[in-house]
Formats: C-alpha cells, structure tokens, sequence
C-alpha cells in the first residue's frame, strides 16, 4: 500500500486511528502490528510470509545475543550477531541481487546461476537494514533486547516507515515501542508534517515527474541541450520531493500515532559541497551506513590510503542498496569519488570560493548524477550525459524544449522555491494570529487538490520498487 | 499553539478524512459514467486466488478511485488547476485554439505499423475483387497550426508516405483533400471523430479512387441533429471549460436499411435493426454513435433505391459510421467489419456474399495501434 492512493487516505488511515485510539493503551502495538501486516499484505500477498520470517528469526538473534553477553560469553554473542548479519544479507542477496549477478556474469559467459525472475519484495531494503542494525546494537549495549514478540514485530513492520523509509534503528525507537505518550500537539503537528508530504509528492513530485518521462523517452538524436538539462532537473526536482514527501508523511503518520522519527531530508540542494549535500540527503540511509560500516572500517583514523578505500566500499555499497544494476554502483562510486577529492584538498579550496560557486558547484554535480541514476542502460546514459554536454549533435534547444520550458515554468519556479528554507523561514516570522488563521486553510487546501490530483491520477509511480 | 488549537487542528484533518470514508461508503455506486463515457470499476469480490496473486488488491484500488464521491467535480478541479498553473495539456490532450481539444499523437511502434500494413497485403492476394486503402489523418495532423507552440506531435503524414510505398491494396490519398479544406469544421472540436463534412471530403477522394462521380454536397439539405455533443477528447481531457460541438448530417435516410448481425448469449446469430441515423443517442453522452446505432461486429445497410449497383466491404473503424450516408447512392449493400469484433474468415466473407469491391479504412491513430488487424484474412 502507499501512501499517496485514496484507499489509504480515504479508507485506511481513517480506520486505523479509530481501531488505534479505542483500544486501551496496553493493547496498542497489537492493533498497530495485525494493521502493520495489512498493509504489507495489501501490497505483497505472498512475501509478507517473509516478514514473519524475518521477524521470527531476528527476534530470537536479539534474545541470544543478550543472553550470551549475560553469561559472558563474548564469542557467543559474537556468533549470535553475525549469524544475524548474515541471515539479513542472505535474504537481502537472494531477493535482490541474485538475478542480477547471474545476468551479469551470463553476460561474460559464465552461465553457472539460473536466473530466477523473482519480484523484489517492497521495502526489503529497508527493513532488513533496521533488523540488523537491531542485534548489532544489543551487542553493542545501545539497545535493550526487546522479549516480547508483539512489540518487536511492531518495530518491524510499522507501516509508516515500512515501504521507503526512513531507516529507523531500533535504539532511536526503543523506548517509544515499549511507552509513548499520545497528545494532540504531536497530533496536530503530524497532520502538519503529513499534508506538506503528501503535497510534495502528489502535487509537485507527480508533475515532475511526467516532464523527466517525456525527456526519458526521447530517444538521443532527438535530445537538445537544453531539453537534456530541463529533463534531468526535473527528476532531481521529483525524485527530493517524491522520496523527501514520503519521509515527511512518514514522520507525520508516526506523530499521529504517538511515535518521532528522525528527520530524513534537511534542503539537500541548498548544499555548499558534495560532503554537506550528503549530510542533508538520504540522512537516516547515511547514518546507517557510517554507523554500522564506515566507523567499524576504521572511520577517519586510518591512514589517508585505507581511508580512501574505505570511503570507496561504502559508497559503492549505498550505491548499489539503490537498486540492483550496474548504473548504481557506478553512481555511487562517482560520489566516492568526489568525496575522496573534497576530503584530500576540494573542500578547502571550496570555502575559499564565493558562496554562489559553492551552490554552483554542488548543484552542477549532483545533477549530472542523477543522469547516472536515473539512467539504467548505459548506452542511453552516455546518449543523455553526451546530450547535456552538447555532444550528441541534437542542437542546442528546439520547439519542443520552449513548450515544455514554457508549460512547466510556473511548477519549476515553485518547485525550486520549496527546495529553499524560504517558505519556512517566512512562516515562522508570522505572527500567531495570522498562523491560527492561515493554517486550516493551507491544510485544506494541501487535502483538496491532492484529493483530486488522485482522483484524476494517470501518472502517480512507486519510485522505491528497486531499492 | 494551544492544546485547543491543536485539537482543532487534529479534527479538521480527521473530519476531512472521515467525511470522505462515510461519504464513500454510503453514496451508491455508478455502473457508468456519462461524463467520461465509459464503464466504472465496480466492487470486487474477493478469492483466495485473486488475493494470493493481489488482483483483487489492485481491482479495489480502481474500484475506489472509480466510485470517489464527486469524481466528475475533483476531475474538474484537477484540469482547471493544470491549466491555471500554464499547462497546456492534460491526460494526454492539447488546450488548441479555437476551443478545440486534441489528442496527443506519439510516435507509434513501428513494427506494429509493418506488421498492420502486412496483414493488409495479405488480404488483398487472398481475395480476387478490387481493395481500396487509405488512413485519415486526425485533428493533430490537419490541425496542427491550432496546437500549443512547440508541442510535441509526431509526423502522421510519414505513416501515410510509409503505407502508400508499402500497399499492395490501391492506396488513395485522404489527407489532401482534408487539408484543402482544413478552416471548414472538417473534425469534432471536443470528439477524435471527423464531421460529416470531413467524411463528406473524405467521400470525394475514394470517388476519384473509385472512377465515381461524387455527389456534389449543394444537392444535399443539411440537418444539424445536436448542438450539445462532448465527444471523446473532452472526456479523456477532464477539461470543462469549451464550448460543444455541432452534429450535421447530410444523406437523407428514405429507402435506406440497416441490420447489425450479432450472437445472442447462446451463440445463435441474432439480426438487428438499425438505421442510418439512431437519434436515441442524442440524449445520451455518447453522440456521435448516433450515425449507424455505434460499434458493431458486422453490420449490413442495403440501399433498395438501386439494386443492381455493385456490393462494397468496408474494414472499418468508427470513422466509417459517418462517411457511409454518402456511399449509399452508390451502393446496393454496403458491408461493414468491426476486426475487434469479428473474429471470422474475412476473404470467405466475401465470397459468399458476393463481394465487388473492399475498402480499408482507418484513421492513422487507430491503425498504428490496433492489434486485431491479424483477423483480417
């Protein structure tokens, strides 16, 4: 199930916050869970018997590690979290990488692994990665092992982060699981958080998203330019408010149920330098990763050789946990490689520059990634990246260009304002009256023309179907 | 913000939604929209089968966003939204000028095109009578001047290039005698057919074809039947805001039948009155089915004026429906074939039923997109 459907806005939502909120606080993660597992269920019949799996499996590794850390055994324990590690990056592999690798080395003539044409199940990536982080930080003493059954799989399969993130480590929601307040401030501030989402991925993320679709399909002769620039901005656009909508109406639903999340996106694209763009981009992703492998590999206190292939292994594995091709690994290593840079000298240098080149520079390469990203075959990547460099000899604009550019200004122009702290800064300096005041109306307005964008919906696409 | 401010804030949000879910579930459900002419998703019922492969999942998400409380009124919204925020289109259809609205025409897949143009040679050496062949082009092609600037708008007269190079049928050209004519209301503003006018142009190059003498359109009287028809583009477009369309016609029906030859549920054939023009539909949505009663797998309409004039088969998509009145003075029968519908030997057909000439007949839209010309042998 997604968020951005009427069934779920319409019908869901409204029954689960009744179910939730009669049920006597004691009752609650019971409710959430068999409500958790609909959801899941709605969208993946048969793998939801792999949720039970992973939750059955993962909560007896949190049990053993804790029992062994108990009795001092220290090698047990040990055993108990890479058997989890592995377990976790046995189903990840099996489900998501395995057609992969067999197709990659058929190509090279090494026909030894069948391919075997299994649909990826939604949100594996994500929920695999929080299981894990779950035993990792039993052992490591940042969590307490959670005995009771219920609320584990409650942590698990909490619909609200459950389908595209953000990744949420069992310590941030340890005691939130076990006790959570409910009040109408945390309510009302998810309903808040919950319609700019919604609004962002229905009414911007959607649009957007049909100009990139419309460049995408134009085969290369026929790409200007400017059209190629024009296309790949418009999916950097969809692709921060898409992902960034569904992290807000992520965090806005877990309010409405009494739980905080951590925030996932902080204006990625007002970024002076690749390192701080990712600092602001994919927050919970990046966490995860220095947490439970950058700093384990040594982190910055290793020599700058060692550091530099560190930085390589962890970029290449956040590039290819986007999705299981080629193109994002090499989208991840070209990150890797402009952080190496930064960290040896670039960043320096930057902030010797004017604020503006800082911007420039950051925004300039980024977008070119998102060529990288958003283009899974590489003869067509390399048509599009030639496109934008002027190098595929389709001209430098034509008519089709001015049409789109001229139809889309008023939703690019607004689009890049709200990629700015603007909005908010200028909200935050009204004064309370006029807050009290304008607010219902926003709301209403974000529910309304979401509403019907939905109603007449001939473009609302799941971009985390790979991840 | 005070907690009551909150708790406002709270009941808003879950009025809203909660609203929706009583208004949802109370509302009784529509079999049919007359505002988007077509057929709504209706409650699903769920097996084990569809829930363990998840159809029955995705068939109630359309049953729900089908059955939305006020859907004609959120469809308004949305379009009027686009269009206030400069867009120049809307689910696949142009804002024109001259409140014409107009669908979008891709590039097709080429080898559906080869394939198509194949199949029509086919047909053309499995029968021994003379075929005539020719694509209309559409309102994106005759009527590009009244396109958005720039908008993009494939080559439809490449298509007709392509199939006039590659027919073995005799291939004559609608598009120049449309074109000629191009500032007449040759096609629907709000509707993917063309006018009786269009068909009427459309008649004098399969005369010139033909070696007939067109009637000249000075001897007909013409009968505007409807000035209040929404066709197909305007439901497709969600768009509101255009004036209707007219609807003329020009044959006088006297002495003209038309029987529609179908299955009853237990596979007997079953024979159908119809006529020339069933005006019936001139209260419904759908109007433009007003000429020859709409679609049909295969429908007869015999002119007992003449005879002893010769018998002609049409393979044909809704386009014909109105160029048949002006083909009547000509013809004793005029035969026409549905191919999504009738799935029988065509070439069979046409021997049993004495056959003098065929005519191929499409608009360039329909043929680079239809899967059913494969029936055509």
């Amino acid at each position: 199930m997604v968020f951005s459907s009427l069934y779920f806005l319409f019908l869901y939502l409204p029954i689960v916050l009744i179910a939730y909120y009669i049920t006597p606080l004691k009752w609650r993660n019971l409710v959430l869970l068999v409500f958790n597992l609909i959801f899941y269920a709605w969208g993946e019949p048969v793998y939801i018997l792999i949720m039970f799996v992973s939750i059955g499996i993962d909560y007896t590794h949190g049990m053993l590690v804790d029992r062994c850390k108990r009795s001092g055994n220290d090698r047990g324990a040990r055993m108990a979290v890479a058997s989890s590690v592995i377990f976790n990056l046995a189903l990840l592999f099996f489900f998501k990488y395995w057609d992969f690798i067999a197709g990659s080395l058929a190509a090279v003539g090494l026909n030894i692994m069948p391919k075997l044409g299994l649909s990826l199940p939604i949100g594996i990536s994500f929920y695999t990665f929080q299981t894990m982080s779950y035993t990792i930080d039993v052992y490591r003493g940042d969590a307490r092992v959670q005995k009771n059954i219920v609320n584990f799989g409650t942590f698990v399969t909490l619909f609200p982060q459950l389908i595209a993130g953000p990744i949420i480590k069992y310590k941030d929601l340890d005691e939130q699981i076990d006790f959570r307040t409910h009040s109408p401030e945390q309510f009302a501030s998810g309903v808040q958080v919950f319609v700019v989402g919604l609004a962002k991925k229905v009414l911007l993320a959607n649009n957007l998203g049909m100009l990139w679709d419309a460049y995408k399909a134009l085969p290369v002769e026929q790409l200007t330019t400017a059209g190629a620039w024009l296309g790949v901005a418009a999916f950097s656009l969809q692709l921060y408010f898409d992902f960034s909508g569904y992290s807000d109406m992520a965090v806005g639903l877990g309010r409405m149920l009494g739980f905080e999340f951590m925030r996932n996106f902080d204006y990625p694209y007002i970024a002076k330098s690749i390192t701080e763009f990712w600092r602001r981009w994919h927050i919970s992703l990046g966490t995860w990763f220095r947490e439970y492998m950058y700093i384990p590999l040594g982190g910055n206190r290793v020599s700058k050789p060692r550091l530099f292939f560190n930085l390589l292994l962890v970029w290449a594995a956040t590039g290819i946990w986007h999705g299981a091709s080629w193109n994002f690994l090499l989208w991840g290593l070209y990150f890797a490689a402009l952080l190496i840079l930064e960290k040896a000298f670039l960043l320096k240098a930057l902030q010797k520059l004017p604020a503006l080149l800082q911007h420039l520079y950051t925004l300039f390469l980024v977008v070119v990634s998102w060529a990288i990203f958003a283009v899974e075959d590489f003869g067509h990547m390399g048509g599009y990246l030639k496109a934008m460099f002027g190098m595929a000899g389709g001209g430098a604009a034509n008519d089709n260009f001015l049409y789109y550019l001229l139809s889309y200004l008023p939703m690019l122009i607004i689009s890049c304002v709200a990629c700015t702290p603007l909005a908010a800064r200028l909200w935050r300096r009204l004064p309370e009256r006029s807050m009290r005041l304008i607010l219902p109306v926003l709301l209403l307005a974000g529910l309304i023309f979401s509403t019907a964008y939905l109603v007449d919906a001939t473009y609302n696409p799941f971009l985390y179907f790979r991840f | 913000m005070s907690k009551r401010y909150c708790i406002f804030i709270t009941a808003l949000f879950c009025a809203f939604i909660g609203v929706f879910l009583v208004a949802n579930a109370v509302s009784p459900d529509r079999e049919f929209s007359q505002m988007e002419n077509r057929t709504l998703a209706q409650l699903p019922v769920p097996s084990v089968k569809t829930l363990v492969n998840g159809s029955f999942m995705s068939d109630f998400e359309t049953y729900v966003t089908d059955q939305f409380v006020g859907r004609d009124g959120w469809i308004a919204l949305k379009s009027s939204t686009e269009r206030a925020l400069g867009k120049k289109e809307n689910n696949n259809v142009y804002f024109c000028d001259q409140d014409t609205l107009i669908t979008r025409f891709d590039e097709p897949d080429g080898t559906k095109v080869t394939n198509n143009l194949n199949y029509v040679n086919k047909f053309v050496e499995n029968v021994d009578i003379p075929v005539y062949f020719s694509l209309i082009p559409t309102q994106a092609c005759i009527w590009a001047d009244r396109l958005p600037a720039g908008a993009p708008n494939a080559d439809q007269t490449a298509i007709l290039e392509q199939a006039a190079g590659a027919t073995a049928a005799q291939w004559y050209d609608s598009y120049s005698s449309l074109f000629a004519h191009k500032d007449e209301d040759i096609f629907y503003r709000t509707d993917h057919h063309w006018t009786s006018l269009g068909a009427y142009y459309g008649y004098t190059a399969l005369c010139q074809a033909m070696g007939l003498t067109p009637v000249p359109l000075e001897q007909y009287d013409k009968t505007t039947v409807s000035e209040s028809f929404y066709g197909t583009v305007f439901s497709s477009s969600g768009v509101r805001w255009v004036r209707p369309d007219r609807i003329d016609t020009y044959v006088p029906e006297d002495g003209i039948t038309v029987v529609s030859h179908t299955y009853d549920a237990k596979g007997n054939p079953v024979e159908e009155p119809r006529q020339l023009y069933d005006e019936s539909y001139l209260t419904v949505k759908d109007q433009y089915s007003m000429f020859l009663g709409g679609n049909q797998s295969l429908g007869v309409v015999t002119n007992t004026n003449n005879p002893d004039a010769p018998k002609l088969l049409i393979i044909r998509d809704s386009y014909a429906d109105s160029l048949v009145p002006f083909l009547t003075p000509h013809f004793s029968e005029i035969h026409l074939i549905d191919l999504r519908y009738y799935k029988l030997s065509v070439s069979e057909y046409v021997q049993r039923n004495g056959i003098d000439e065929a005519l191929v007949l499409y608009s360039v839209p329909n043929f680079t997109s239809d899967s059913n010309l494969v029936w055509l042998k």
